[in-house]
């Protein structure tokens, strides 16, 4: 449930607040669980439901630019192309800080789709079943999504060479 | 085969997920092709990123239990108060057909009784009270001394 709401938000209240709506939602209607799939895969549709209902009235970010990246953030970049190894606690929020800047300008379902196949090696059709969508429509999310998110960057690193060219 | 762009390849799967095949197309693609190569840079970093955002799970917090308990505590009451009016709506047309039957049917037989109760009444005046039939003091029964003697002398007069 914990690892369902952290996709979707980074704030402990908020991930709280949508674990504590699944178990709520999970309790009451358990009666409607059928038991045809199983129980983690009925709770994770929930929980991905609940956080995409949650998500849905808030609004997209305009696209990041240069201006945008913070110091540790710029500096996580320079690493990363020099040298991709290179790992550490520290970077690793950095570059969840980044992620999530650069991801807010999707739609929380495109999120979804990029984060759980991209990020956790989930399968086209594990994300069909934890969200309900047709394996055609992750396809077509995680596609979408990805294209916007390299385009991003691509912008972000073209202009990150311009401002270290003048 | 290096002619053809990549970008189409790099949205298409993640990067993890690329065969070796299609890894040497991209490289031997990118060494010549400007546009592409940057496009490679930009996803193998979009894809770190991503990666690194798919790893952090926040953990529940000690009192997350608790808080839990506590909504689910006050859900329950605040399910009891519809279930309530829910029950109300559900029977209020039984109820109030109900109330106005009996209402149509007390004003029915107060209607129908009310002149058998005045007859009644009438007759309670005109009996004698209790105290003078137990007393003997009924003014029709009784006599006045005269009546008395007059009644005693005429008998003996006649015999």
């Amino acid at each position: 449930m914990f690892s369902v709401a952290s996709r979707f938000f980074r704030q402990r209240s908020l991930v709280e607040e949508a674990a504590q709506e699944v178990f709520l939602k999970a309790y009451t209607q358990l009666g409607s669980f059928e038991g045809r799939g199983s129980l983690e895969g009925w709770l994770t549709r929930i929980a991905t439901n609940t956080c995409l209902n949650m998500l849905r009235g808030s609004k997209r970010r305009p696209e990041m630019t240069v201006s945008d990246l913070t110091e540790e953030e710029d500096q996580w970049l320079e690493h990363q192309r020099s040298d991709a190894e290179a790992k550490s606690v520290e970077n690793s929020v950095v570059a969840a800080d980044l992620a999530d800047r650069l991801l807010s300008v999707l739609s929380p379902e495109d999120q979804q789709a990029l984060l759980m196949i991209d990020g956790e090696q989930a399968s086209i059709k594990e994300v069909a079943e934890a969200t309900g969508w047709s394996e055609s429509k992750v396809k077509v999310r995680a596609f979408r999504a990805r294209k916007k998110i390299r385009e991003a960057m691509e912008r972000l690193l073209g202009s990150k060479r311009e401002v270290m060219s003048r | 085969m290096n002619d053809k762009h990549i970008t189409e390849l790099l949205d298409n799967t993640p990067l993890a997920s690329l065969s070796p095949g299609d890894r040497e197309q991209i490289r031997s693609h990118a060494d010549m092709c400007e546009p592409c190569r940057d496009a490679f840079a930009a996803a193998q970093l979009s894809a770190a990123v991503i990666k690194e955002r798919a790893q952090l799970v926040t953990e529940p917090s000690p009192f997350f239990q608790t808080r839990v308990m506590a909504a689910w505590r006050e859900q329950q009451a605040t399910e009891s108060g519809p279930a309530l009016w829910r029950l109300w709506k559900s029977a209020r047309a039984l109820v109030s057909s109900m109330a106005l039957t009996t209402a149509a049917l007390a004003a029915l037989s107060f209607m129908v009784s009310a002149p058998a109760t005045t007859s009644v009444l009438d007759q309670t005046a005109a009996a004698p009270s209790a105290e003078s039939v137990i007393l003997g003091q009924d003014n029709d029964d009784q006599l006045t001394y005269e009546q008395v003697l007059n009644t005693i002398y005429v008998d003996e007069e006649d015999k």
